[in-house]
């Protein structure tokens, strides 16, 4: 019996009338297409990427501060907590462990959330003007957990992480990923479902929150 | 706009349709009316029956065809073909062309014939340009966007620009006016209970509308609608075709 | 359940016709406001479907490609024929990996297969994860009635009932709290199943990874908290590249609910990588068949391109009226009436395809412009060339295209039709009953034609007028 994949890929070529003979011609079409990706019709946007991106994200209910430098961060963050009244119990990304969470009031843990972590605190790959989305990729340094698990996400954005569409960040990912990570998760505001009566309710499965602390 | 003598403009093939032939002749009459209006000669070839568009939809092409290779002759001599009905110019226009895939020679002819086939409203709005219309309706009316000439045609803004020229018309909106009123040609027969269903909120809309009247440019869809009032008991409101409320009284003759 | 008979219980559910006006209207009209914030959509849509339509050409080599691309970088990618395959792949996998309970993400394929009843007989628990999904599994494993709004039938009192009776608690009436039940119910859940099944959005042959988008994050946790990921999708969801997939994420959650993007969007490459902090240890995908290979180079080809946003359902007026179950497989809506005869088999469906207006609502506002009124008239082209609609119908079919070839016939055929029609209406506007088209007034009145046809009319005035 021949195997499901020569089976389905038979017919395949069948149906396609693909001759043997022109399979490499066919592949070799391929990596071209991929080689030379071309972008579909993308968004111009005149102006500030920065603005568009925290316009955006607010439309997507994530609340937004801004700070001047990474030194400022742990600061922010605890001052938005505590007046939230979220607690002083974060998880933070290593990625961020070089950051001075001492002297910040925080009860900081650095590594990856746990499902009874309350924030969770995430640098970010790049941040999409467009749609105003955060790009995460995981990694050793930068656990998917911690913006899914906690209730509260407070992601760090480098202001000059902002980059219009996604197009933008494919690129900058490809340049910067010898090897591909295992999740790039694009985050548009906190989780949400809207199954029961099509009435949206934040907080589905992933955080109720997301603060954004746009750096620099 | 001066208006042109009577027939300076050429001559226009009425394609009458085969339910307005049949069952409200009135319809016709009335383009006929408003064709001449515009300065054109319309000609009804006496030989025309059905487009073919039970078969197409029936999934029976070879009628389908046949139908549609003798519309083709009966009126491919005309500079242009007018309907009063969206789905039939739809037909034409749309479907023809597609029909005859596997045959070059009939498929140009298609083309030919679909390139130069309108919607009534179509033809008088955006080819003859018509500033004036004979129809001397007062009162409120609402319009319905049947599917094919919607959607297939593009007919939106013309009906509603020509009712615009009859100082007598108040327009009044229609929620839900491009929502299909249920009809499907044998869809309504084959399975009453949804078109019914379908039917019934058109005419909540209608009603709603506060327009005793509602004009459409269909009349499947009109006796859909029709039909489904006057047997609810609403023999109050008004279903009319756009024809016949842009060209007012007919005469007799 | 005959078709016919499904819909009249669907009609007269008062309950379900409240839930279905509910929400009726509304993805339609996030979808039409969701739209302005493109420059241009026409042209996203244009390249969305041609991107999709360039893949199918090539679908062979496209596999192959995503293949060794998901292979290079740690996946397993295994191949199923049909359902009963995939479901069998799914199992060989959970049992190599000492797999007791599987956490689900939304997969339509899925629900072709019937994998959750194929894993709960193999002793592996499925745990529906979504919250629709979750809702209905918990209801005796009720199918879905929409696509991307599994429970849109359901009123939130009909969820609370039914939340109380088995989770055992109070009963809720407030949305947020029973959302919040549902959450608390299945994050335990999450950290504790030894699996995750995923569908797929996209398969992206650039990087060999698979988009999953969604809103609740459900999809990220089953992705992300197991040891093992399956990821089972159609043969079909292969895109080119990463810019594609930007390209097309612009039109699929606009199409679907009207969102500029969708909250999560995961973009998944094989296994976690040494040191990751979290990921699971295997990831493999289970790539099925299930009818489609056959549908490449032929009429229906265009349906492959389809990327289950809902669209066509949520502005179908058949669909918002009857509802999803009445469509008696996984699909619902106009893609439904297509797809479920095409893989379910033609006579297994025979009412989808006539079961439609042919209003062409679908057809317009599809992102991969699928011409779906097109292909149900080719459908009801192949019922008939296979013999399955009834012979009256297809006699009657033949007599009207003979007559009205005949305009002489055709002339007395039309006096005729007049004559008997009024003869129905006696003398009052209307008939009430009429024995041809019994559906026609069984719900509506027919209006009695005018005494003479147009043609007699018209003939007799040509003559008075002497031409």
């Amino acid at each position: 019996m021949s195997s499901a994949r020569d089976d389905i890929l038979g017919r395949l070529r069948q149906r396609i009338g693909r001759e043997p003979a022109g399979a490499p011609a066919a592949h070799a079409r391929v990596e071209q297409v991929i080689a030379a990706s071309q972008a579909g019709p993308r968004p111009s946007y005149d102006g500030d990427l920065a603005a568009r991106f925290i316009e955006r994200a607010k439309a997507l209910i994530s609340t937004v501060d801004e700070c001047a430098a990474p030194a400022d961060v742990p600061a922010r963050c605890a001052h938005w907590l505590i007046g939230q009244g979220l607690g002083r119990q974060v998880v933070v990304s290593p990625a961020l462990a070089g950051l001075d969470w001492a002297t910040s009031g925080l009860d900081v843990r650095i590594g990856a959330a746990g499902g009874d972590d309350p924030v969770g605190v995430t640098g970010c790959f790049r941040a999409i003007a467009e749609t105003g989305t955060l790009m995460l990729c995981s990694g050793a340094q930068s656990p998917a957990v911690n913006s899914l698990l906690p209730q509260t996400h407070i992601a760090v954005v480098p202001r000059e992480h902002i980059v219009a569409d996604m197009e933008a960040a494919f690129a900058v990912a490809r340049d910067a990923f010898e090897r591909w990570p295992r999740a790039l998760n694009f985050v548009s505001g906190p989780s949400r479902t809207a199954d029961i009566e099509q009435t949206i309710v934040l907080g589905a499965h992933g955080p109720y929150r997301v603060h954004l602390l746009i750096v620099g | 706009m001066i208006k042109p003598p009577p027939g300076s403009r050429g001559e226009v093939g009425l394609f009458v349709t085969c339910l307005v032939d049949l069952m409200r002749p009135s319809i016709a009459f009335a383009a006929l009316k408003l064709i001449e209006a515009a300065g054109y000669t319309p000609v009804v070839p006496d030989t025309q029956t059905c487009c073919g568009q039970p078969g197409h939809n029936a999934g029976d092409a070879r009628s389908a065809r046949a139908l549609a290779q003798k519309l083709i002759a009966e009126f491919e001599r005309f500079p242009c073909i007018v309907a009063p009905s969206g789905s039939c110019a739809g037909m034409i226009r749309a479907h023809y062309p597609h029909l005859f895939d596997d045959d070059e020679g009939w498929r140009a002819r298609a083309e030919a014939l679909a390139a130069k086939t309108f919607e009534l409203t179509q033809f008088l709005a955006d080819v003859a340009g018509v500033t004036e219309v004979p129809g001397d309706f007062v009162g409120a009316v609402t319009y319905h966007d049947s599917c094919a000439g919607l959607r297939e045609l593009g007919v939106k803004r013309q009906p509603r620009a020509l009712l615009d020229r009859m100082p007598g018309v108040e327009q009044r909106p229609l929620n839900e006016c491009e929502e299909c009123c249920g009809f499907g040609g044998l869809f309504s027969v084959k399975y009453p209970d949804i078109s019914g269903a379908i039917a019934q909120r058109k005419c909540d809309n209608i009603r709603a509308s506060g327009a005793g009247t509602v004009a459409l440019g269909d009349l499947g869809c009109m006796m859909n609608i029709e039909g489904r009032l006057r047997r609810n008991g609403d023999e109050g409101t008004q279903v009319i075709h756009i024809a016949e409320l842009l060209a007012g009284r007919l005469d007799p003759d | 359940m005959h078709f016919v008979s499904r819909v009249r219980q669907r009609l007269d559910d008062t309950e379900l016709q409240r839930n279905l006006q509910r929400t009726r209207g509304r993805n339609a009209a996030a979808r039409l406001a969701s739209l302005a914030s493109l420059d241009d959509f026409d042209a996203v849509r244009e390249r969305a479907t041609e991107i999709r339509a360039s893949v199918l050409r090539d679908l062979d080599v496209w596999l192959e490609r995503f293949e060794a691309e998901a292979t290079r970088r740690g996946a397993t990618v295994l191949w199923a024929r049909d359902g009963d395959e995939a479901c069998r792949l799914v199992i060989d996998i959970a049992r190599r990996h000492d797999v007791k309970t599987v956490v689900k993400a939304k997969s339509m394929v899925s629900e072709e297969a019937g994998l959750n009843a194929a894993l709960e007989a193999a002793g592996i628990r499925p745990v529906e994860t979504d919250l629709g999904e979750y809702i209905l599994q918990i209801n005796d494993n009720e199918p879905p009635s929409h696509i991307i709004m599994p429970v849109i039938h359901k009123s939130k009192e009909q969820v609370s009932e039914l939340f109380a009776r088995v989770h055992g608690t109070a009963a809720k009436t407030d949305i947020v709290e029973l959302t919040r039940e549902a959450r608390e119910k299945l994050r335990p859940e999450f950290l504790g199943a030894e699996m995750g099944i995923s569908g797929g959005n996209f398969l992206i042959a650039e990087t060999g990874s698979v988009a999953i988008v969604t809103n609740e994050g459900n999809g990220r946790m089953c992705t992300t908290m197991p040891r093992v990921h399956v990821a089972l999708t159609g043969i079909e969801k292969v895109i080119p590249t990463l810019d594609d997939l930007a390209t097309l994420l612009r039109i699929l959650p606009r199409s679907a609910t009207g969102q500029a993007i969708s909250n999560y969007v995961s973009l998944l490459t094989g296994p976690k990588h040494e040191g990751d902090a979290d990921g699971p240890e295997h990831m493999y995908f289970v790539l099925v068949d299930g009818g489609r290979a056959d549908l490449i180079g032929g009429d229906f080809e265009p349906m492959l391109r389809c990327i289950r946003c809902g669209a066509c359902m949520n502005h179908c007026p058949v669909y918002q009226t009857i509802g999803g179950h009445s469509y008696g497989w996984v699909y619902p809506g106009p893609m439904g009436s297509v797809l479920t005869p095409l893989y379910q088999g033609l006579e297994k469906a025979k009412d989808l395809p006539q079961a439609a207006t042919l209003c062409n609502q679908c057809g317009v506002v599809c992102p991969v412009s699928i011409p779906l009124p097109d292909l149900m008239r080719k459908l009801r082209e192949k019922q008939v060339d296979a013999g399955l609609r009834p012979w009256s119908e297809r006699l009657s079919m033949r007599l009207w295209a003979w007559v009205a070839q005949r305009p002489k016939l055709y002339a007395r055929g039309v006096r005729f039709a007049v004559r008997y029609l009024r003869w129905l209406a006696d003398g009052r506007d209307r008939i009430q009953a009429m024995g041809v088209a019994p559906g026609w007034t069984a719900e509506r009145d027919f209006p009695a034609p005018a005494a003479q046809s147009f043609r007699d009319q018209y003939a007799a005035r040509q003559r008075r007028a002497g031409r």
